[in-house]
This record gives structure tokens, sequence and C-alpha cells, in this order.
């Protein structure tokens, strides 16, 4: 007898409905197997739980098949006890999961794996140099700026900003600014005389021009950093000027 | 009889005699009411050998020179409308301020001012228009700002930080390059003249985009390079100690041995 025709012959056994032969080799074979020998406790355990528990509920009818409905029933309600929610056990099993594969990598993934962290960190190391020193680059003395084609696609995903987008905020910056002390300047324009008014109005002219003349260059060639570097300057005289009027 | 008196009245020499004299009356008028119409403004205070002055200039001339004593002397010529002076001497320094003491008021006038400083001073002045010049000071730093236009002479200048700008106007320094010092010199359209020893140890860079007139004299060395198409030019003479930073941005740069 195997373990599966035992199994499926225990109950009937222990409710002594089986014949003599079933019976023997039943018998038998638990007295091979150690599983089907526990099975087999455990059953007759319940089902002497169970017979103590039809002598207390005397009205229960000692009916085997309703008995076994019960039996399965307070199986079925033990195992669901015992069975964690959905949640629980999707934590455990990715815990168990990660914790099983963390220490059952082939060579390739553990090579892979180093080659991963390595490419990471230095990509990391290199946004974070990248933007430390954005400003110090801007005062270089080089004339112009190529950019690699890394720094390229790294601009273009937005993990580092390129020169010509660093400059472009840098003067969205500076024109706020500047918009913000010319309708200071207007206010008071009109109170300056004809000295103040014509001086102001030349210097602003000429500062003006200066950064036309810029804008122009770095339109036909936008790595152009000491033209953007001069833009920036520029710009930074045109506020002085704007801030240091509107105070007349 | 008509002609006989006209004849008689108003001769050749006459005429002649008249006019000049109107003239001269005339000329004298206008000076006195030029006169007239200046107010001078003068003060002293005891001061430390290194004191600070601070001067904030509307529209003017400012000259300040250093002398043997220790005393700020203020001398100011005020045109009309005559500008409100209130200077102040606060820590040790003497402080004015034209634009805020005279905040709110429609017109004012130039003023220019001649102030004489201790030779070790601080000297920080700045002004809206007009010529700035600074003479025989050694102290800690000198700096001469123009918001807008006019010159700015320094000359036989012995401090460690210096700092020149206008927009519009030349700038011409006439001094010592001390070692770790720090000079700035900026214009946006102008000729900057520097003339300084030839043994002076700097790092510099001189830029003038446009003009590409950066002319370095007997400063020129193996260690300049020129940059950008000879827009910029970078690099040091002697230990490099100090540093110099020379930005025109329409004009030439010219550096002269003293």
């Amino acid at each position: 007898m195997n373990c599966e025709k035992c199994k499926e012959q225990i109950s009937a056994y222990l409710d002594n409905e089986l014949d003599d032969i079933s019976s023997a080799n039943v018998q038998e074979h638990i007295a091979a197997c150690a599983d089907c020998a526990k099975v087999c406790e455990d059953l007759s355990m319940i089902l002497d739980f169970c017979v103590e528990d039809v002598e207390i509920e005397s009205e229960v009818p000692p009916n085997s098949k309703a008995l076994w409905r019960r039996i399965n029933n307070i199986i079925e309600t033990d195992v669901k006890e015992m069975k964690p929610s959905p949640e629980v056990v999707d934590n455990r099993n990715w815990f168990a999961k990660l914790w099983r594969n963390s220490w059952q990598m082939s060579f390739s993934q553990v090579v892979a794996s180093f080659v991963g962290i390595a490419l990471i960190s230095s990509l990391l190391t290199f946004v974070a140099i990248k933007n430390y020193s954005a400003e110090a680059e801007m005062d270089s003395n080089a004339a112009t700026v190529s950019e690699s084609v890394f720094q390229k696609v790294l601009g273009k995903i937005g993990l580092v900003e390129t020169p010509a987008q660093a400059r472009a905020r840098r003067l969205a910056e500076q024109q706020k600014v500047i918009d913000y002390w010319n309708q200071r300047v207007e206010l008071r324009r009109q109170n300056w005389n004809g000295q103040i008014r014509e001086t102001f109005d030349r210097n602003l002219r000429e500062i003006n021009q200066v950064v036309y003349e810029y804008n122009s260059i770095l339109e036909k060639n936008p790595q152009d950093n000491l033209t953007g570097e001069m833009l920036d300057a520029a710009m930074n005289e045109k506020m002085d000027l704007l801030r240091a009027f509107s105070e007349l | 009889m008509k002609l006989i008196l006209t004849k008689y009245l108003c001769p050749p020499a006459l005429k002649k005699a008249t006019i000049f004299f109107l003239t001269v009356v005339f000329f004298f008028a206008q000076t006195a009411i030029e006169v007239a119409a200046q107010k001078k403004f003068s003060r002293s205070y005891p001061a430390s050998k290194n004191v600070r002055l601070q001067l904030t200039n509307r529209t003017g001339t400012v000259t300040v020179e250093g002398w043997d004593k220790d005393e700020i002397q203020i001398s100011a010529y005020l045109e009309a409308p005559a500008a409100n002076i209130n200077p102040q001497s606060l820590n040790g320094g003497i402080y004015i301020n034209l634009v805020k003491d005279n905040m709110g008021r429609n017109d004012v006038g130039n003023v220019n001012f001649t102030i004489k400083v201790p030779y070790t001073s601080a000297v920080d002045i700045e002004t809206r228009i007009g010529n700035l010049s600074v003479g025989n000071v050694r102290g800690t730093f000198v700096r001469a700002n123009i918001s807008a236009e006019g010159d700015i002479t320094l000359t036989n200048i012995g401090a460690s930080t210096v700092s020149a700008e206008n927009l519009m106007g030349d700038i011409f320094f006439d001094g010592v390059v001390q070692a770790n010092g720090h000079y700035r010199f900026m214009s946006t359209r102008g000729n900057i003249n520097l003339r300084i020893p030839l043994n002076s140890s700097f790092k510099l860079v001189a830029t003038a985009p446009s003009t590409r007139n950066i002319s370095l004299g007997e400063f020129s060395n193996s260690k300049m390079n020129f940059l950008g198409d000879g827009r910029r030019v970078v690099g040091q003479t002697g230990d490099g100690s100090a540093t110099l930073t020379v930005t025109n941005q329409r004009g030439s740069i010219s550096f002269i041995r003293r």
C-alpha cells in the first residue's frame, strides 16, 4: 500500500469501517510509514476530541458523515486561523525570496551587480561634482566649452544642467531683477533734471548695445563661454545702473 | 543839428569803449551770479591713521588726497539747488551719503568734493555721475565706483585691495601691486591704463572682448596666454601672489611700466 491509498482509508480505518484485509494493510503501512502514522495519530486525536464534544452536546446525531463534516469544518477553521493575511504572505514571501535569492546568485549575476553599482556610483559622483563646480566653471578661463556626448545625454534627461541651460536660467533671473528696477526708475525719472536723464539714457543705451551684441554672438555660438560670462557681467552692470538711479 | 549832435555824442571810440565796458560788466556779473549760486561746505574731523572714509555722492566730482595729518578735512562746493550734507562720524569712520540725505528731493545740484585724509586711510567712494580721483593713499583698500559716467584716476596708491568700476569713462591706476593683494578694474566703454612696477607679482585675467586690445607692454612673458581669439589674456608675473582682474567690455586695456 502506498501513502496516498493509506491516507484515503485512514478515516475509515479509525471508524472501523474497513474490512479485515484493508484494515490490516493500513495498519501494516502505518507501522512502516512515519508520515501516515502521524496523520493517523492526528486524526485519531481529532476524533477523540469530537467524540468528547459529541458526548457533551448530546443533541448532535452520531452520524459518521456529519461527524466528518464537522471534523472538516474544524480543520478548515484551524487552517484559516493559521493562514496569515495576503499582504503578510506577500511580504513574508518577498523577504524570504530576497533573503534566499541574495545568497543564491550566480557568478554572472554577482559581476553584473558590481558593474551596476559601479556605474550608478560613478554617475552620482559625476552629477554631484558637476553641480558643485558649475559656478566655478562659469568663471573658468576657457573661451569655449564643448559638451561631451555623455554630458549632452545627461543634460537631455535633466540630470545635469548644460552651460546653455544654466545661462538661460541665470538670464531669466537677472531679467526679473532688471524689470523690477526698471519700474522703479520709471517712477523716479520724471523728477530728474535734464543732465541726469540724458546721462542715464546714454549709459543704458550703451549697456543695451553690449547685451545685444553678446546675445547675437551666443545665438551663433552657444558654446562661447567667454561671451556668456561677459553677458552675465553686462547684465549685472545693467542691474547696478538701474538700482543706482532708482534711488535718485 | 541832429547830425552834429550824433557825431558829437557817439564818436567811434566812445562806441568801442561802451561795448568793452558792457562786456566786462556782464562777465563779472555772470561770475558773481555763479559764485552766489554755489554754497561751500567745510568740516574737519580728527581721525586715526587707519580711518575709513565712505562717501556716496549723487552727481559731481570727488577728489580724495592723502596727507600727513591725523585729520579728515572735507570741502565741498554745492551747486544750486544745494544738496543736504550730513556727515556722520561712527566707529572711527566718516560716512557721507548724499543719496540718502537727499532722498525724495526732486532736483539736487552737483556737489564737488575735495577731501584730505591720512595717508593710511581706507577709502570707499562712489557716485552716480562724475569723475573720481584718489591720490597718495596706502591704507587697506581703495574702492572707486561710478554707476554711470565719469573717469576714475587713482594715483600713487599703495593699498592691498583696489577696486575701480565705471560704465563709460577711463580708468587710470598708478600704484604698487602688493603681495597677496586683490585688484579689480572694470569698465564698459573707456580705456583702462594700469601703471605698475615691473617687478610686480600677480596672476592676471584681462578681458577685452570687443576690441581685443590688450597691451601687456613690458609685462608680456611666456606665462601670458591669449585665449578666445585674443579676447582674454591669462597668465602670471613673478610668483603670482596678487590677483589682477581687468575687464573692459568695449575698450582697451594697457599696462605701463611704473
